[in-house]
């Protein structure tokens, strides 16, 4: 009995339930809280919270994209990004698989360092990630999602042919 | 990419029983935010959500994107494809019928300026998702599977965060050719807007389907 009920964690899902599953999320954000998914923004935040523990000024104003939203927000969004990491996490324990994952090498280390570096930018200027500017962008119907998805993909291009140079 | 293919022994013995502590430790902190504002709670739970989600259907925007053309391999593509087509009808239909209710449209702040920042930004996160292994949602996700190397990534998304928010102005002042976005609905109207939209999302999806076909010849 009980290890039927551990098989049930088991096995991964298909693709297309995993969609409809997010478009579904999705929708239940959107009707929720009067947004859609997003991740980005609350990075923002707590990026310059740490500069400013850390005793480094910052130029500009972060908070001046997000000013939209009030704190309570951000917090909120902090919240579910949280949310985000227990959740795979407890995917993860559940179906036992849980493993940790030590740093492989040093060219790990570089792709690490430089592609956070360049989404950290990226989502910065573009006003959002893979989730909020291009899921979400697309799902609201906006242009831009489209625009920074056709980048997106040609960015990927161009990153398939550096690691194929560099990192493998 | 997490494959769990080997057989090799956990690390951690009781796997299943501290998830299930895990799972009530989450279920008593959404209780006591919901106690607070119940809306937190929604934030909390609907992140838990997406992370079990894409944790379990291994659904990875990386992929998505570099796979098509390192291994000709479409399938989480045409997957982000059916999510982007059954999100745009619910939005569609939400913010349809709060507009037709209320004259309120929500989530209209997702409908960003268009620029070079825009294209900038997107070429920049495509390559760094690629050569890290992993975007925002992605990077997330497995640090919660336990990967280490992601929590470096984290810190230097943040650094890159900071970097591009002081040059936001000029980026802002300079480069953006349509200040205000386009929301397809104000050009075609509700419903061609949408038709439109679907009608992109089914051509891509049959020339992913093609484009693999091709390369397993």
């Amino acid at each position: 009995m009980k290890n039927n009920f551990k098989k049930w964690f088991k096995p991964s899902w298909p693709y297309c339930i995993g969609a409809i599953l997010l478009a579904l999320i999705q929708a239940l954000t959107l009707m929720v809280t009067k947004e859609p998914f997003g991740i980005t923004s609350a990075f923002s935040y707590w990026a310059n919270e740490c500069a400013k523990w850390l005793g480094i000024q910052v130029a500009g104003d972060p908070l001046l994209d997000i000013a939209k939203s009030p704190i309570v927000l951000i917090e909120s969004v902090s919240l579910r990004n949280l949310g985000i990491i227990v959740g795979a996490l407890l995917a993860v324990l559940l179906a036992e698989q849980f493993r940790l994952k030590k740093i492989k090498s040093k060219k790990q280390l570089i792709g690490a360092v430089l592609g956070g570096l360049f989404m950290g930018y990226g989502s910065s200027i573009a006003f959002g990630c893979n989730i909020g500017a291009f899921f979400s962008g697309i799902a609201s119907l906006s242009l831009s999602g489209w625009v920074f998805g056709l980048f997106l993909f040609l960015g990927a291009l161009i990153g398939g042919k550096i690691i194929l140079h560099f990192f493998l | 990419m997490t494959e769990f293919t080997n057989n090799q022994k956990n690390k951690f013995p009781n796997q299943f029983l501290t998830g299930l502590l895990l799972f009530i430790i989450l279920a008593i902190i959404g209780f006591m935010l919901f106690l607070t504002e119940a809306i937190i709670a929604f934030y909390w739970f609907s992140g838990i959500f997406f992370g079990y989600v894409i944790q379990r259907s291994r659904f990875c925007f990386v992929a998505a994107f570099r796979d098509p053309s390192l291994t000709g391999s479409t399938a989480l593509a045409r997957g982000v494809l059916i999510t982007l087509g059954l999100s745009s009808i619910f939005f569609t239909l939400i913010k349809y019928s709060s507009f037709m209710t209320s004259g309120f449209i929500p989530g209209q702040t997702y409908i960003q300026p268009i620029g070079f920042n825009t294209i900038t930004g997107g070429l920049l996160f495509g390559i760094g998702m690629v050569i890290a292994g992993g975007c925002a949602s992605g990077m997330l996700m497995r640090i919660g599977e336990g990967f280490q190397i992601h929590l470096i990534t984290l810190i230097f998304f943040f650094i890159g965060t900071l970097l591009g928010n002081t040059h936001l102005n000029w980026w802002k002042s300079h480069l953006i050719f349509l200040q205000e976005g386009v929301f397809l609905p104000d050009y075609f109207g509700w419903f061609w807007g949408l038709c439109l939209q679907l009608i992109l999302i089914g051509l891509l999806y049959l020339f992913a389907l093609r484009w693999e076909d091709k390369q397993q010849l």
